[in-house]
């Protein structure tokens, strides 16, 4: 009897020993994140540009001694559409023990890769996509920490009644604007809330078209936005057909006051095809850009740093900078949650509330009941001498800014 | 009045890129009876054609044809040789094979641009013509000036020359044709050479006006596919002046009616004149029957 306790006390203190071992190299292992994004194919330019952003977060992080002690491993999943996103994170999830998610700029591919991951019982946290659709949901482990399509809206909103109608000596009810978007639920979701907040501002809008973005030809978009006389022309498209617009634009000689692209224009893609002269003075609503204030955005200049000396260049687009920062407010909520559990870092997410400014990218953190960041947003930049330089909102400015070319020349 | 004056000239300089685009398609659709899904891809490639040019050599767009169109002649040729030939006896697996190309060709360039936006510029971008409000920019108008002189000149030369005289005999009869000496495989190869080189020229020309990427050739097919069965199989006036109403009537229906609604005005004019007319406005009664039952 006594041997057989003394066995069983043995075997009890093995067992513990063995708990506690396999505790350590648990704490030991890397904690591996998986960032799903199109890495080949059309969209790949910026999906490499967001896993830049994610790796300096990682780096950054890491030399500090990474997140609940363990060191944090960054492993891409490659997904250039919804059913490669699902195959990614099945394969990430199993092979390769991913604990969190984090993506991706598209929305189709986070709404399909967020679902498999919640199959797998893992948090996906967005930092990029701007679908408002992926937070109405209402996922078990979806988190978004960057602005969604209706931020963008709200902001080019408040620019033209705080920047643009002032610049143009005018008060927001005398103020016209014509709004053009591409024909997806993208552009028109963007323009309805547009329209609507607007309106409800006293703005005139005197004309709301809408167009293909596959479009071979926009003379016609353009004939009817001049027919409308506005002040102000605002496009919420892609790359293609802002370019094909602007470039049509100028050739039809169609010169109003002031245009705003919404969400694109913003790229070295568009600064090719039109030419530092017709830009300068055009207004961008895009993602906080790595040239924003320091005050404004604080690490912003220490993210540029870091991404030139690991890439020789420039940030090619604004998402890296994005990326980086809602990785950066992931870490946080992780390291207060004490635990990668979808449900621990949500309720530490809804307990965060750190105001605006507290993030590289101007972003705070304080989240809905959908959780979608309610302190993510967007800038408005300008086109001047070939930079795109941050005008709005003016504490977002660096010093000296100011603007250009409005009214246009 | 002067909008209408306006528009019209739009809707013409339009209907030239779409002319352009749609008479090399045209020819090979009406002489090999082959339905060329990869059209749009030889467009795009005589872009990027036109982009290699400008960023390796720093040559102008337009005198980039000068290599472009010998290089798209040469792979038509090298197709024709090895993908569509080989399928003779099977139309529908030719079909397939051109949508095989179509990806083939659109994944090459996706992997080696990575998908990034390209323009090409030229100095004739900023150029252009002022009538009162009309205006008419230089990249439209020499595309509508080469549409109309590539039309005059591939009518002569079908009508003129020994070659051509052999292709529109083939596109008659290709049995008899061969019954009296005519190379047909030749004949198929010269002509697939030949539309694959317009389509280059098309590429190289519309290229100062978009942004290239792999996937635009896409954006021109619809019109194309539609010009040439608007105007007529096989038929080189057909592919002109179906190029044209189909650039006219968008241009009106965006204007007057809805941009969003536009391509499904003149596809409901593709189907009435498919239902009234099947041959096309400029097609031969009876031609496009006598090619498909050549196949068999």
């Amino acid at each position: 009897m006594e041997a057989t306790g003394r066995a069983k006390l043995i075997g009890l203190l093995a067992w513990l020993a063995g708990v506690a071992l396999a505790g350590v190299a648990t704490a030991q292992e890397p904690l591996k994140i998986g960032a799903i994004n199109p890495y080949s194919g059309p969209l790949a330019l910026y999906g490499d540009e967001m896993a830049r952003g994610y790796q300096i977060a990682v780096n950054e992080r890491n030399a500090k001694g990474g997140v609940l002690g363990r060191k944090i491993e960054l492993v891409r999943g490659d997904a250039t559409n919804p059913q490669q996103a699902i195959a990614a994170v099945d394969q990430l999830a199993t092979r390769d023990k991913v604990e969190i998610f984090v993506g991706t700029y598209v929305s189709a591919i986070a709404n399909a890769g967020s679902d498999a991951a919640l199959r797998h019982q893992k948090l996906w946290w967005d930092t990029n996509a701007l679908g408002a659709e992926l937070t109405e949901r209402k996922l078990a482990n979806f988190v978004r920490s960057g602005p969604n399509g209706s931020h963008f809206a709200e902001v080019s909103v408040r620019a033209v009644i705080e920047m643009i109608a002032p610049a143009l000596g005018k008060k927001p009810n005398e103020i016209t604007v014509a709004l053009e978007h591409e024909d997806s639920i993208y552009g028109k979701t963007i323009a309805d809330v547009q329209k609507a907040r607007l309106e409800e501002k006293g703005v005139k809008v005197v004309g709301v078209g809408a167009h293909n973005f596959r479009a071979t030809d926009l003379t016609d978009v353009v004939m009817r936005a001049r027919r409308t006389n506005a002040d102000l022309w605002v496009q919420t498209g892609y790359v293609p057909d802002t370019n094909l617009m602007l470039r049509t634009a100028r050739e039809q000689g169609y010169k109003p006051a002031a245009i705003m692209t919404v969400g694109t224009g913003d790229t070295f893609e568009t600064l090719e095809a039109l030419s530092a002269e017709y830009l300068e003075g055009i207004f961008v609503v895009s993602y906080p850009r790595a040239d924003i204030s320091e005050k404004y955005a604080p690490g912003a200049s220490r993210f540029l740093d870091a991404y030139r000396k690991a890439y020789n260049r420039d940030p090619i687009a604004p998402q890296s900078l994005s990326a980086y920062g809602g990785l950066l407010t992931m870490f946080d909520a992780v390291q207060a949650a004490g635990s990668t559990d979808p449900a621990k870092v949500r309720a530490a997410a809804a307990a965060m509330d750190k105001p605006l400014g507290s993030y590289p990218t101007g972003f705070g953190a304080k989240f809905d009941d959908k959780f979608q960041n309610t302190r993510a947003l967007p800038v408005v930049i300008q086109w001047q001498g070939g930079k795109q330089v941050t005008v709005f909102p003016v504490e977002a400015r660096r010093e000296g800014v100011a603007l250009r070319n409005v009214p246009r020349k | 009045m002067s909008d209408v004056l306006h528009v019209l000239v739009v809707g013409i300089l339009l209907g030239g890129i779409y002319g352009l685009v749609s008479i090399g398609l045209n020819l090979i659709f009406g002489v090999i009876r082959v339905v060329n899904f990869a059209h749009g891809e030889l467009v795009m490639l005589g872009m990027y054609g036109a982009f290699l040019a400008y960023s390796l050599l720093g040559i102008d767009p337009y005198l980039s044809v000068v290599l472009v169109v010998p290089a798209l002649f040469l792979f038509g040729l090298i197709v024709q040789r090895l993908i569509i030939e080989p399928l003779q006896s099977e139309s529908m697996m030719q079909m397939f094979a051109t949508f095989a190309l179509l990806t083939i060709l659109q994944n090459v360039v996706l992997v080696i641009t990575r998908g990034e936006g390209h323009n090409v510029p030229t100095k004739v971008a900023s150029l252009g013509l002022e009538l009162g409000e009309i205006r008419i920019p230089a990249t439209r108008l020499i595309i509508l000036i080469a549409v109309t002189a590539v039309a005059v000149l591939l009518h002569l030369f079908l009508h003129r020359t020994l070659i051509g005289k052999s292709i529109r005999a083939v596109t008659q009869d290709r049995q008899a044709a061969r019954l009296v000496g005519i190379n047909v495989e030749r004949t198929f190869m010269v002509t697939f050479g030949i539309g694959a080189a317009l389509a280059g020229l098309a590429g190289a020309l519309i290229a100062p006006i978009y942004t290239l990427s792999p996937g635009i050739g896409g954006n021109f097919i619809l019109a194309a596919f539609a010009v040439v069965v608007l105007g007529g199989l096989g038929s080189v006036a057909g592919a002109y002046f179906g190029g044209m109403i189909v650039g006219i009537v968008e241009a009106f229906a965006g204007y007057y009616i809805d941009p969003e609604l536009k391509q499904a005005i003149w596809f409901l004019i593709f189907l009435a004149v498919l239902v009234v007319r099947p041959t096309g406005l400029f097609g031969q009664v009876g031609a496009e029957e006598v090619g498909f039952r050549e196949q068999s």
